[in-house]
């Protein structure tokens, strides 16, 4: 009992913050699915309305194809460099702690600033990387108006952004796993690759779990990259959902439709996110009990 | 041994790329803050800026109040981190460590709302601002996230789950209570995640730019992300300035993070010694 | 036990709410009034807080917040602050969204008060005041004026032997192209130094192309093609989109030409937005030769370029003749402003010939009362420029904005469907019919 209140007492202020700004809101972007509204007008009710809009949708369903295709592109690369870099940024490497900041630096970068950044380096004619492609005889493609390779440069430009803050977390978990461990596996005669997988990565996996779903859950919500470079195009190649969200809401004003979109880009990735809980609950069990 | 060195020199050829592929894009944002329009436009931004122009840095200061806000971020990003850290570390070890009614309901309620896309959530809590009168204030940019987020909360109790639990049971056993557990053994375990969680927290309220825009109108409260984005034009944009203000926006962010790295690696020391 | 506790906590909360939000309502007190005034341009800012200075010197009771919003956040803010009743009292308004916010009644009528302090509406361009102007409805008065005109590299005409004049006075047509085209030719060369209309040029590497066109929904493109070959984007005003029709099809179909058949315009790899470069930067770049674009670059062209190495010069004229894409601003007062009276003063402050001769005079923006055209043109000929190309412009055959309350959907569909055609990925007769099916359908669903 006393452990309960106590327990209370600690989460009471984010239990506040939690539903004023965000439980609260929330319930309003369900009310709003419901409702017809662009903004200024009064809202009118339509019932279920929206959501039949959205099953014939061709605009939505594209983007929600263009989501996970995004998604597959984003997830692998990004963990597994992540991971490849904490691992070598744990040990003793002279230098570390500058390359610790050097990888982080572009998760620091202002967001007005890179659709500039990457005109310079995507640019067909005047940018960098066809530049260089020129300097090995490669005539380089026009990257971002094409409609195959513009979404691989969205999602290399995210890993490029986020590999380094992923590999944050990944190295605080690493950090975390007491040394003495890997002495005793050690004396067992467990090293290399063994000692990756049987001590490592079963020690790293609350944060692991940690990276995985939050940067799930981020993927699937890829927004600013989209929004700088390509505006959802060529065509719609690139449009993924939270971009057709916001141009449901904040360019087409129809605010009622995008809570719609919204619901369900939340349920899709509740049930994503339901899958890696259960999957990741019964391999600690295996591993720990 | 000679593999062993092999491997170290293929390793740092492998850091030293991947570190330049960080770097250059950040390396020429700030080259070509050191020249003027004229030289932005014609010139490659890796060609140097030779000689050398601080007119965008005198321009920030003169014609636009890059002080006020760089001053106005700066408040907004320490308080929201300092809340942060304190809110979610307490809530992440109720929710790791104690046993209490609705523990996991809740806990799953709060991972939840992670998943419904923030886009249009901005629009009730406009409105939720709004209502209280609090639009244009430093309250509608600091409440939001100044209690904590499920993010968090999240990234705190799964590095709290690495803690091997006899640490606690030992003090349980002394006759140490909650809070003595919370203070002498969680808190100063927790240091790495909690210097990662105030190095995130400071860097994503100092790079928000979708809320401020939304809740403030004012030059008084203007944050940083606002005042330069508002130099993008309808066409064309001032670059040179876009450019300068937001290679000079990241050194603060640096400057934090070295800070906060040092405790990310002390607390290795720490752990050994247990 | 548990409850309690969290609804002490909560109620805590609550009250440590209620004291901030107390401490920020708290200011309303007497005193001057505190007018919101939003623009989206802040190369602007500096002439407006001029004359905004001498409007609270003559007024000391008002108070007035200039606050800038980029155009690309612009229009959200604004809706978002609508839903939430808290409108700036003045904005800046643009004939696309006009429309849409007037329909929601959110635009005051200021007819009642034009008459009631006499206010002369004749000293503004009629064909400006027209277009705010809906029955007895005026929704703003004209602050100022953009067309679009040629803008090109001196050098560059130099090597080519080109003259600003014959740019001017070139025609262009859809079967031969036209002495526009060939004067493109001259001024599109690849790496090896030949031209479009040359044996063995090479048109996937081209050094320099004639022209640049960028434009989001058209104004700096395809609709002044459009209006120099008689096409009509709606059927009348507030009516239903013709984008569809023949002249207009043919005028996008020119511009695609332009990149695909004649090879001199840079292609949409290079010029679709939003990640190609500006157009200032890529005549800066070389890229291009020329380009048409509103005067409102006039001060990055200058940023940009070598002084004295570039200029302006009218648009070539059409099957039909010359012709421009006419547009202008109005400020809009916001219709539940708290402060309407006040918001009313700075309305006609602003569209006074006091105050709109300080913001021409100074080179910022051409204004909305003709007799004061000569001071904006005044101070970009003390910057070596000469301006006058726009204004000639204004004099022959202009288009307006379209009219409609779904401008917002024709703007998205627009953007998208014309990329692919600049990209020469669809033909610019499905392009057509897809925008104007989507506009149309748009108005249809009661948005």
């Amino acid at each position: 009992m006393r452990e309960s209140i106590e327990a209370y007492l600690l989460i009471a202020p984010s239990l506040f913050g939690f539903v004023a700004f965000l439980l609260l809101p929330i319930i309003g972007v369900f009310v709003l699915s419901l409702f017809s509204w662009d903004l200024i007008g009064d809202p009118h009710f339509v019932g279920l309305a929206n959501y039949r809009t959205l099953a014939g949708d061709h605009g939505a369903w594209n983007a929600l194809d263009n989501t996970l295709y995004y998604v597959l592109l984003n997830i692998p690369a990004q963990t597994v460099l992540a991971l490849l870099l904490a691992i070598a940024l744990n040990r003793k490497l002279r230098g570390g702690k500058v390359f610790r900041v050097l990888f982080v630096l572009p998760w620091m970068a202002m967001p007005v600033a890179l659709g500039i950044v990457w005109t310079w380096v995507f640019d067909p004619r005047n940018g960098v990387v066809n530049h260089l492609l020129a300097l090995v005889g490669v005539a380089g493609p026009n990257w971002l108006t094409d409609k195959g390779w513009a979404m691989p440069v969205i999602a290399s430009v995210n890993v490029w952004q986020y590999t380094g803050y992923t590999m944050l977390f990944l190295l605080a978990g690493l950090q975390a796993i007491p040394q003495t461990i890997y002495e005793a596996a050690e004396v067992d005669g467990v090293t290399g690759v063994q000692r990756f997988f049987r001590i490592t990565l079963p020690l790293l996996r609350p944060s692991m779990l940690f990276v995985l779903v939050t940067n799930v859950i981020g993927s699937f919500q890829v927004f600013d990259t989209v929004y700088v470079m390509t505006q959802g195009g060529p065509g719609d190649s690139t449009t993924t959902m939270n971009f057709y969200i916001y141009q449901q809401a904040f360019q087409l004003f129809h605010a009622g439709y995008a809570s719609a979109l919204s619901i369900v880009l939340f349920v899709l990735i509740l049930l994503v996110t339901a899958c890696q809980f259960l999957y990741f609950r019964k391999r600690t069990v295996y591993d720990f009990s | 041994m000679t593999t062993r060195l092999l491997r170290r020199c293929l390793l740092y050829l492998a850091l030293v790329l991947g570190a330049v592929v960080s770097v250059a894009p950040y390396l020429m944002t700030l080259n070509s803050s050191f020249k003027d329009t004229h030289r932005i436009f014609a010139t490659q931004a890796w060609t140097p800026a030779v000689p050398p122009t601080f007119a965008n840095f005198t321009q920030l200061w003169g014609k636009y109040q890059m002080s006020g806000f760089l001053l106005h971020t700066l408040l907004v990003a320490v308080v929201i981190t300092v809340g942060q850290v304190t809110f979610c570390t307490f809530s992440a070890y109720a929710f790791a460590r104690l046993k209490f009614p609705g523990r996991d309901l809740l806990f799953a309620v709060f991972i939840a709302t992670m998943m419904v896309p923030q886009i249009v959530t901005l629009i009730p809590l406009f409105l939720v601002m709004s209502k209280l009168g609090l639009v244009d204030s430093y309250a509608a940019l600091i409440l939001p996230t100044v209690f904590g987020t499920p993010f968090g909360i999240f990234l705190v109790r799964q590095y709290l789950r690495t803690i091997p639990a006899d640490l606690e049971a030992a003090a349980r056993i002394d006759g140490a209570g909650t809070w003595t557990i919370l203070w002498r053994i969680i808190l100063p375990l927790s240091r790495p995640i909690m210097a990662t969680l105030a190095t995130v927290t400071f860097i994503s309220s100092w790079n928000n730019l979708l809320w401020p825009l939304m809740v403030t109108d004012s030059e008084r409260i203007t944050v940083l992300t606002v005042g330069i984005s508002a130099l993008q034009g309808q066409f064309a944009s001032q670059l040179n300035i876009v450019l300068t203000a937001s290679a000079l926006a990241l050194l603060p962010l640096i400057a934090v993070f070295l800070t906060f790295q040092r405790h990310i690696v002390r607390s290795i020391a720490l752990t050994g010694l247990k | 036990m548990l409850r309690r506790s969290l609804a002490a906590a909560v109620t805590c909360g609550m009250i440590a709410l209620t004291a901030a939000c107390g401490s920020a309502s708290s200011s309303t007190a007497s005193g001057p009034v505190t007018l919101n005034y939003m623009i989206w341009d802040a190369g602007q800012k500096p002439a407006y807080q001029k004359s905004i200075n001498q409007f609270e010197a003559t007024h000391p009771d008002i108070k007035v917040n200039i606050e800038v919003v980029a155009w690309a956040q612009y229009w959200s803010k604004l809706q978002t602050s609508a839903a939430g009743g808290d409108m700036p009292d003045l904005f800046w308004d643009h004939l696309s969204y006009l429309p849409q916010l007037a329909k929601r009644g959110i635009v005051s009528d200021l007819s009642a008060k034009i008459a009631a302090d006499k206010v002369d509406t004749s000293v503004y361009d009629p064909k400006l005041l027209s277009q705010w102007t809906s029955g007895s409805t005026v929704y703003g008065l004209p602050k100022d004026w953009d067309s679009i005109a040629t803008v090109y590299r001196s050098d560059a005409l130099k090597a080519a032997a080109v003259t600003a004049a014959q740019l001017g006075a070139s025609n262009w047509n859809t079967t031969d192209g036209g002495s526009f085209v060939a004067l493109l030719q001259k001024l599109t060369v690849d790496t090896k130094g030949k031209h479009p209309n040359e044996a063995g040029f090479d048109a996937s590497h081209v050094k320099q192309y004639g022209i640049a066109l960028e434009a989001p929904n058209g104004q700096q493109d395809w609709w002044d093609f459009g209006v120099q070959n008689g096409c009509k984007l709606q059927e009348k005003a507030y009516g239903t989109w013709t984008v569809n029709s023949p002249a207009c099809v043919a005028a996008i179909k020119f511009e695609q030409d332009l990149m695909y058949k004649w090879h001199v315009a840079a292609p949409g790899t290079v010029t679709n937005t939003p990640n190609a470069a500006q157009l200032p930067q890529i005549l800066a770049q070389g890229t291009a030769a020329i380009t048409f674009d509103g005067d409102w670059d006039l001060t990055s062209f200058y940023a940009g370029l070598p002084k004295g190495g570039w200029g302006a010069t009218t648009l070539p004229s059409g099957p039909v003749g010359s012709g421009t894409v006419y547009n202008g601003l109005t400020d809009a007062i916001y219709a539940h402003t708290k402060h309407p009276a006040q918001a009313w003063e700075l309305e006609k402050w602003l569209a006074s010939s006091t105050s709109e001769k300080i913001v021409a005079d100074a080179g910022t923006v051409w204004p909305g009362i003709p007799s004061l055209t000569g001071g904006f043109a005044d101070a970009w000929k003390q910057k070596g420029v000469d301006v006058s190309a726009f204004e000639t412009e204004t004099k022959g055959t202009t288009m307006g904005y379209p009219l409609t309350t779904t401008g917002s959907a024709f703007n998205t569909v627009v953007l998208k469907d014309l990329n692919q055609v600049w990209l020469n990925q669809m033909a610019p007769q499905a392009a057509a019919d897809d925008v104007t099916r989507t506009a149309n359908a748009a108005a249809g669903s009661g948005n």
